[in-house]
């Protein structure tokens, strides 16, 4: 059993990273959220990981959904509130027996906050920066069980911790095309034992109005956006009961090609991290892909 | 020539209701606000809901394109320019300038 446990710890990058907010796909932006008005978000998104250098030949499936809801409280000001449904599933060989781990359930919620600090607005164009800050709620369960005994943290749909997050996030939008650039870093905590390695994210999108290809017909057309984005991220190891897993954290860089189409109330997104490089801890599990699809649709109260 | 003439009569009862709108629709006051920063339709919305609720607005049209917003108004409505421009910074965006015709 602690073999499967080490195993399940070195599954690594499991937890849902913040998917959230206007802009790019897979990070937050600037953009403004206009004083009184709510977005509504949510996506799917399918995380695989394999390549297990061992024996155990670990696969991890996970699937994520969280539902976001934005709000302008002024015109710099806007709220943020993410909660996830997640389900995580690893198939592992013991004893010569394949077997499947694994916990579904409401995960950790996020509240956050975001202010405009810099805002320099001309014809067509509006270059935002604003910063933000929030908590990771211990709204999800870790502490569920399965046939063989309690789940691994690792594969809980929640850490059980309260962890503090900043970051600043830059956008610069022309009607032509939109950059967007992010970092953020978030002090995980310990809870029952067991503390997640900290996370730290440098983020990149560069998004490309496809179609219309003019504008001249007036109005307010929707807009068909080729994307791609850039995930740098960083995760401490792990620490359980003040023992570092050797085997849990490192770095990756992952770059994703996607699609969005832009309409005044709506927007529908897809896109696929490929990892491009991967220096993680030990045996950790690599990451294969995560594909993600979404939608968002604004609206008054 | 009875035909054309009912014809003709005919035409003319099924426009004539079409004709004051048409002319009070142009006489209608308007004011046309070139909005900074309006890069994107999604945002478009709030700016258009924010606008609508000004009152003595009745309609607004929004060009991406040329950045502008034209606020179409009630008739007799009086709408002072701080009000607009009050507006479009609620949605997020800055007011450069304000024309009436």
């Amino acid at each position: 059993m602690r073999y499967i446990w080490m195993v399940a710890l070195a599954a690594g990058l499991v937890a849902p990273t913040v998917i959230a907010h206007a802009g790019p796909i897979t990070f937050n932006s600037a953009l403004p959220v206009a004083d009184g008005m709510s977005i509504l978000r949510s996506q799917i998104k399918l995380v695989r990981k394999s390549g297990d250098a061992t024996p155990a030949g670990r696969v991890l499936n996970a699937t994520a959904t969280p539902v976001v809801l934005a709000y302008g409280a002024s015109p710099r000001l806007a709220l943020f509130g993410v909660l996830p449904y997640v389900d995580k599933r690893l198939d592992v060989t013991v004893g010569g027996t394949r077997i499947r781990r694994g916990a579904r359930g409401i995960g950790d919620a996020l509240l956050f906050g975001r202010y405009t600090v810099i805002q320099v607005d001309k014809p067509g164009d509006t270059l935002r920066v604003a910063p933000f800050a929030g908590l990771k709620l211990p709204t999800g369960s870790h502490t569920q069980t399965d046939a063989f005994g309690p789940v691994p943290r690792i594969l809980q749909p929640g850490s059980g911790s309260w962890d503090p997050f900043l970051g600043l996030a830059a956008t610069r939008q022309t009607l032509d095309w939109e950059l967007d650039a992010a970092a953020r870093y978030r002090f995980n905590t310990e809870a029952s034992g067991f503390r997640f390695g900290d996370e730290a994210r440098l983020d990149a999108s560069f998004q490309y109005r496809m179609f219309p290809r003019t504008l001249e017909r007036g109005g307010v057309p929707a807009f068909a956006y080729l994307v791609l984005e850039s995930n740098l991220i960083w995760n401490g190891k792990n620490r359980a009961s003040g023992i570092t897993d050797a085997n849990s954290g490192g770095l990756a860089w992952n770059l994703a090609p996607g699609l969005q189409y832009v309409s005044d109330r709506f927007v529908l997104e897809t896109a696929i991290q490929i990892p491009a490089v991967q220096h993680l801890n030990g045996t950790a599990l690599k990451s294969d892909w995560i594909w993600t699809a979404g939608f968002r649709w604004n609206f008054f109260f | 020539m009875t035909t054309l003439r009912f014809l003709l009569l005919t035409i003319l009862l099924l426009t004539a209701p079409l004709a004051p709108t048409a002319a009070q629709e142009a006489a209608a006051p308007s004011a046309t606000i070139t909005v900074d920063g309006l890069s994107c339709p999604f945002c478009a919305y709030g700016l258009e809901k924010h606008l609508k609720k000004v009152p003595g607005v009745e309609r607004v049209d929004i060009n991406m394109k040329d950045g502008q917003a034209i606020v179409h108004l009630k008739p007799d409505a009086r709408v002072d320019d701080a009000a607009l421009k009050a507006a479009v910074k609620k949605a997020g965006f800055t007011a450069r300038r304000i024309t009436r015709p």
